[in-house]
Formats: C-alpha cells, structure tokens, sequence
C-alpha cells in the first residue's frame, strides 16, 4: 500500500491568473465557492503577507441535515505570497466544539500558471497530523459536497 | 457515519519521518526481526527501536516475540483507515476545485456581458 499524505492535483481555469487569484485571496469572493452550496461562510479574513492570517468558518445550513449548524474553522498562516502566482500556508482546520479530536494539521501550496489565455492551476496539499476524529470533520464537510453534486445530477436527470 | 478509530490519531505523523516510511515500506513486504531492520540502516539500534516505538503507537506495527527476537509485522487495517481517510480528503478539495470552476464561469459570464 502507498503510504502517502499528500494530495495533488492540476486543473486548467478559463479565467486569467489574477481572476484566479481574486478568488483565492478575496473574502467576499471566497465565500461564493470555497463551500458547497448548502453551507455558509459566516466569517473569512484574509491578511494577504507572508505571516499573515487566512481564516475561513464554514457552517452548515438547512439542508445537511444532522450537520446542521456545525462549524468548520480553518485558520492558517501564509508562508508565501507571490500574486497571480504562488501562494502557500500552514492551516489548521477543524470541527468547532472538537478541536483537539478533530484537527487537521496541513501545508496547502497553489501554483498559478498562465497558458493560453487560461491558468493551470496546481494544488498540493500536505497533511502533517491529525486528531483522532478528523475524519469525521472530513466526511461533514464532504456530506455538503456530495449533496450539492446529487442536486447537480438531478438537475442534469431531470433536464434529460 | 462511518466512525474513525483512534488509530488515525497518529498516524501521518509518524509518517513524517523518511526512516519510518522506509521501515514501514520494508516490512509491508515481509515480516522481520529487529535485528534485521538494523542491518538496513547507520543508525543505533536504540535509535531504530525508537522508530519501531512511535510506529507501534501508531498502531502501524505489530511485535511478536519469537524466542530471543522480536519480530515487526505491519498491521494492514490501519494504514486502510489511513488511506481511506486520505480519499475522502482529496475528494473534499476535488469538490472544492470544481466548485471554484463554476465559480470562475459565473464570473467570466458576468464580465461579457
């Protein structure tokens, strides 16, 4: 078995590199995409400098059901700004009411390339430890997704 | 909700280290004694044992005793645990990269009109 603790991926945008770098880095902008439908994005600050804060609360709405009202903070600190370009930080994210069980200990880096009129997007994200019950956190946050794909399916379904 | 085990708890940290990786690596293809996984490295053995100490916490290796030796076995389920914990990871930040997709989509449509 693999013994990894890091994930990587690589997307194209149709979007220019500052476009991309607008949503990463902009409260009012993050908080349209950075959770899934069904979960708010009640507090997000970002202090765009190398030590400077990202703080982002998810919270779960209506629609998740037993998540209902659960808080899922992250607060980092970035460690490298390079507009349109890079940006990486250290984060902590967890279950609010749960930190110590359900923290998540973790090194995000993104790399912005243009190409093309689009931006290859590169995300690498390093896990360094975990509360016993960081899964749960995971799979709470993941429920949101998950539903907002089945709406999207449905969508899709129905449209057929 | 599938609950995690405890097991998690330490896991990826015990992985941070290159040398508990290389040990995990080793007996993840076939059990060995302590004597045995010294040989493999220009460490102390007290230093290895130590390795062999945080991995066994983490509940990533098991120790048998057989006569004067003590052999280390990989404990499969949770590196399991571990790995499916890591999928659902990663598929909270495909999620999330799709989500800034359509965003960015929004966004473009916005701007042309």
């Amino acid at each position: 078995m693999e013994l990894i603790k890091e994930v990587a991926f690589e997307r194209t945008y149709d979007a220019s590199p500052e476009t991309v770098w607008q949503a990463w880095t902009t409260p009012e902008l993050l908080k349209q995409w950075w959770g899934p439908n069904n979960v708010t994005i009640p507090e997000c600050e970002v202090d765009l400098r190398v030590g400077g804060k990202f703080y982002i609360v998810m919270e779960a709405g209506e629609a998740m059901g037993p998540y209902k009202g659960t808080k899922w903070p992250m607060l980092g600190e970035f460690t490298v700004v390079e507009p349109n370009a890079k940006l990486s930080y250290n984060a902590k994210a967890w279950t609010e009411g749960q930190k110590e069980e359900t923290t998540i200990d973790q090194t995000t880096e993104l790399t912005l390339t243009a190409e093309n009129g689009k931006t290859q997007v590169k995300l690498t994200a390093v896990i360094h430890k975990t509360g016993p019950k960081a899964g749960m956190a995971v799979q709470g946050m993941q429920a949101g997704f998950t539903q907002q794909l089945n709406k999207l399916n449905d969508f899709l379904t129905a449209k057929k | 909700m599938v609950e995690h085990s405890d097991e998690l708890d330490s896991v990826f940290g015990s992985l941070s280290d290159p040398t508990r990786r290389g040990i995990l690596k080793k007996v993840s293809k076939k059990s060995m004694s302590v004597g045995e996984i010294a040989a493999h490295y220009q460490l102390t053995f007290a230093a290895i044992a130590k390795h062999l100490d945080v991995l066994h916490r983490a509940k990533l290796i098991s120790k048998t005793r057989r006569g004067k030796e003590q052999i280390v076995s990989i404990s499969p389920n949770t590196l399991a645990v571990a790995s499916n914990y890591l999928e659902e990871y990663k598929q909270l930040w495909e999620n999330r990269l799709d989500s800034l997709d359509r965003h960015l989509q929004v966004t473009n449509k916005k701007g042309e009109k």
